[in-house]
């Protein structure tokens, strides 16, 4: 909670460069610091560096559990990560996923949280339960969602018998209806988040602001697009960023409703992965699977992280 | 990753260190047989330890329970039990034995696998082969299909447990108020299904399994089997699922749910348990399941068709005969155990009569010997697992080959897209393609 509240708090005022220590340190002063920086540099360094470039070099060799083997095998695993079409199809799928649902997310939590940050009777309850789909276990969500969602669910009932449709229809079933239901499970579990942090970064505006624009003859409108959007953008893009790097990851979704068809139709990077990785133990192509993932969020990050810079640079 | 590679060398570690204080701890009793004229093992006068790893099943009775049994039956073996997880979280079971057995320590001697292991195990040199302890008038005991199933390149590498298989389910008071005869070929099936939706009985005539994962393979290899097909030729080489009679078995498997209207749509995304509730609500005419379905149709709480089931084995296309994907759990012996002889004892013991009746009516597990299903005792505690005998005996094994989990995955992909697009030719096809590359 502290941490989003951190990010979300945009910088109110302008920093002042502190004046650097002219006269050159003897290497000796440096060995306290460097001691206590050591440790956690070290842990750092294990928990997230080694893994990852561990990861990259396993990518490149053929370690499979089933034959024992471990041996370079240069750029084998891309080739064959090249002329996999199911990993390209899984990839596109993920990327659609996640734009679809970073966008609804972040479209539908700032009306949720604007209308949270109003004062009203009852706002604190609300408040709480607006998180309970957040509190959920994907899990859990996920069985619920295919039990809805089934020929037999509660959609198609309601559908049904507001004559909407004439017969139930096959959400999980289509190639085409399949990822946009699991899309909809997804914005449905994770809307109140994203609400959530964006009142965090409303609370920040000053309310002062709000009065000012009023006495000088801004409409509600005018106040939102001029004042409120702009000031809320650096937490907005760092919400959608969290939010797109986890959607990219999504697994429970498919695993448990879908299986990843119709078709492969919802197969995504990381249930493609896991097929790769624990049913076949291929270790070596899934560790290239999972290099591309992390590529791919690299990417996603620095086009985030490009929108964030400048900004910021725009306030500063 | 570089945790889960390192830990099996510290667990190995950790239980040969265990293996000693027990076997320290087992030699006061094992002086005392001896002393009362018991005959030693091992040369070293105590009792053989040998470690049996086993996914976790318990009903009345546990495994562990059904080990001590054993323990205390004879004086020459003491076996360790090791729990792996459930049988439902079989893709870690798969690997903590992958794990174990790659490591060709010997560190487990007996263990428990899926059916669907047996090739990868025995093609990868980790299961040794049973022919010269079990000849073959034991295999004559067992059905044909486990026996089948649990060979491998000419040799027999495991040691059957017990059975699951795909079954036919039917309402029964449906098919009598409506004077139809319970179906043996697809066709009579299809013709029963349309005449109880029709007037309006029920809402799905025929509910089946085609959800992208493994359920999907088995109900494959009914279909295709029940044609005189196969997926894997018996070489375990030649790929054959996109020989005519595959082709026109999942021409049939789209048909249900398109020309001839039986199936809903949504089997697309069934496995198991959502094509089972309208059945169990008394919505679907006729089901394909596994044998756990019986006693969820005969309880009241959750199901509306009590006593108004029948099962049977599936249906046949014209000139072939009824197929029913094998399932179940089966033993085996790690090839670097050096114990063997003790393992073999204790393996014998497992499979033998007495205990697959044991295992049937404690723990609800179907015997894998047809003779067991004639005792009296069964047809007392499970009359239903009686019946299970006759469709048993049309077991048939999912495809052989070590690369079993890869092709799974490749077949699970293209077949659910033939059924997906109705594009049955051309998917089969690439999943031959892609099946002959992961062969190679």
């Amino acid at each position: 909670m502290s941490s989003v509240t951190e990010i979300a708090a945009p910088p109110r005022e302008p920093r002042h460069d502190v004046p650097r220590a002219k006269t050159p340190r003897p290497w000796r002063q440096l060995i306290g610091p460097v001691l206590l920086i050591v440790p956690m540099l070290a842990s750092l360094l294990a928990v997230s560096l080694y893994p990852v470039l561990r990861t990259i070099w396993t990518a490149f060799t053929n370690t499979s559990l089933e034959t024992q083997g471990s041996n370079f095998t240069g750029l084998a695993n891309v080739r064959r990560l090249q002329h996999d079409s199911l990993f390209w199809q899984a990839w596109r799928q993920t990327l659609e996923f996640t734009a679809v649902t970073t966008l609804a997310e972040t479209l539908l939590g700032l009306i949720i949280a604007l209308a949270l940050y109003k004062t009203f009777r009852g706002r604190g309850l609300v408040r709480a339960a607006v998180l309970v789909p957040w509190a959920i276990p994907t899990v859990v969500t996920a069985r619920m969602f295919s039990w809805l969602f089934d020929q037999g669910g509660l959609v198609n009932y309601l559908l049904v018998t507001l004559h909407l449709v004439s017969s139930p229809v096959n959400f999980l079933g289509s190639t085409t209806l399949a990822l946009p239901t699991l899309m909809v499970a997804d914005i449905w579990k994770t809307t109140p988040f994203m609400a959530l942090l964006l009142l965090a970064g409303l609370q920040t505006i000053p309310p002062g602001l709000g009065e000012a624009a009023r006495i000088d003859g801004a409409s509600s409108w005018d106040y939102f697009w001029r004042v409120r959007l702009p000031l809320l953008m650096p937490t907005l893009l760092v919400a959608a960023l969290l939010r797109a790097l986890d959607a990219f990851r999504v697994f429970d979704l498919p695993y448990v409703v879908t299986g990843g068809g119709p078709a492969s139709s919802t197969q995504t990077m990381s249930t493609y992965a896991y097929n790769i990785l624990f049913s076949g133990l291929e270790i070596g192509y899934g560790s290239m699977i999972a290099t591309a993932m992390f590529v791919t969020e690299v990417l996603i990050a620095g086009v985030f992280g490009i929108f964030i810079v400048r900004r910021i640079r725009q306030e500063g | 990753m570089s945790a889960s590679l390192g830990s099996p060398l510290s667990r190995r570690q950790l239980l040969k260190g265990a293996g000693a204080v027990l076997a320290a701890g087992a030699a006061a009793p094992a002086i005392a047989a001896c002393a009362s004229g018991g005959a030693s093992a091992g040369g070293s006068g105590g009792k053989t330890t040998i470690t049996f790893a086993s996914a976790k099943f318990f009903a009345k009775e546990t495994i562990g329970q059904i080990v001590d049994e054993y323990n205390s039956s004879q004086k020459l073996v003491n076996v360790q039990y090791q729990q792996l997880p459930t049988p439902s979280q079989s893709t870690e079971v798969h690997q903590q034995l992958v794990q174990s057995l790659s490591q060709r320590d010997g560190s487990i001697d007996v263990f428990t696998g899926d059916i669907i292991w047996i090739s990868e195990f025995a093609g990868a040199g980790w299961s040794a082969p049973l022919d010269s302890y079990f000849g073959q008038s034991v295999k004559a005991e067992y059905f044909p299909g486990v026996i089948d199933a649990v060979t491998y390149d000419g040799a027999m590498h495991a040691l059957p447990w017990y059975l699951d298989a795909g079954m036919l389910y039917y309402r029964k008071d449906l098919l009598d108020a409506a004077n139809i005869a319970v179906p043996s070929s697809w066709s009579e099936l299809v013709t029963a299904a349309q005449k109880l939706t029709g007037t309006h009985k029920v809402t799905d005539g025929f509910n089946w399994q085609a959800k992208q994962e493994e359920v999907l393979v088995c109900d494959l290899v009914e279909f295709i089997g029940s044609n005189g097909g196969s997926i894997l030729a018996p070489d375990g080489k030649t790929v054959t699922i996109a020989e005519p009679n595959a082709v026109a078995a999942v021409q049939f498997m789209y048909d249900t749910f398109t020309a001839d209207k039986i199936t809903p749509k949504a089997v697309l995304s069934w496995d198991e348990v959502p094509s089972e509730l309208p059945f169990l609500g008394g919505q679907a005419g006729f089901l394909r399941n596994w044998s756990f379905v019986w006693n969820d149709a005969q309880t009241a709480s959750s199901s509306s068709v009590v006593g108004k089931v029948g099962v049977t084995g599936l249906p046949a296309f014209p000139g072939g005969k009824s197929a029913a994907c094998l399932g179940g759990y089966q033993f085996g012996l790690n090839a670097s155990s050096t114990k063997k002889s003790a393992a073999i004892d204790f393996l014998t013991w497992m499979s033998s009569p007495a205990t697959q009746l044991k295992w049937a009516t404690q723990l609800g597990l179907a015997p894998s010997r047809p003779a067991v299903y004639n005792d009296s005792e069964l047809a007392q505690v499970n009359p239903f697992m009686v019946k299970l005998q006759d469709i048993f005996t049309g077991g048939t094994p999912r495809p052989k080959t070590p690369k079993y989990s890869q092709i799974s995955l490749a077949i699970q992909a293209g077949v659910s897209a033939a059924l997906s697009t109705g594009q049955i030719q051309s998917n089969l096809e690439s999943t031959k393609a892609q099946i002959e590359q992961i062969i190679g």
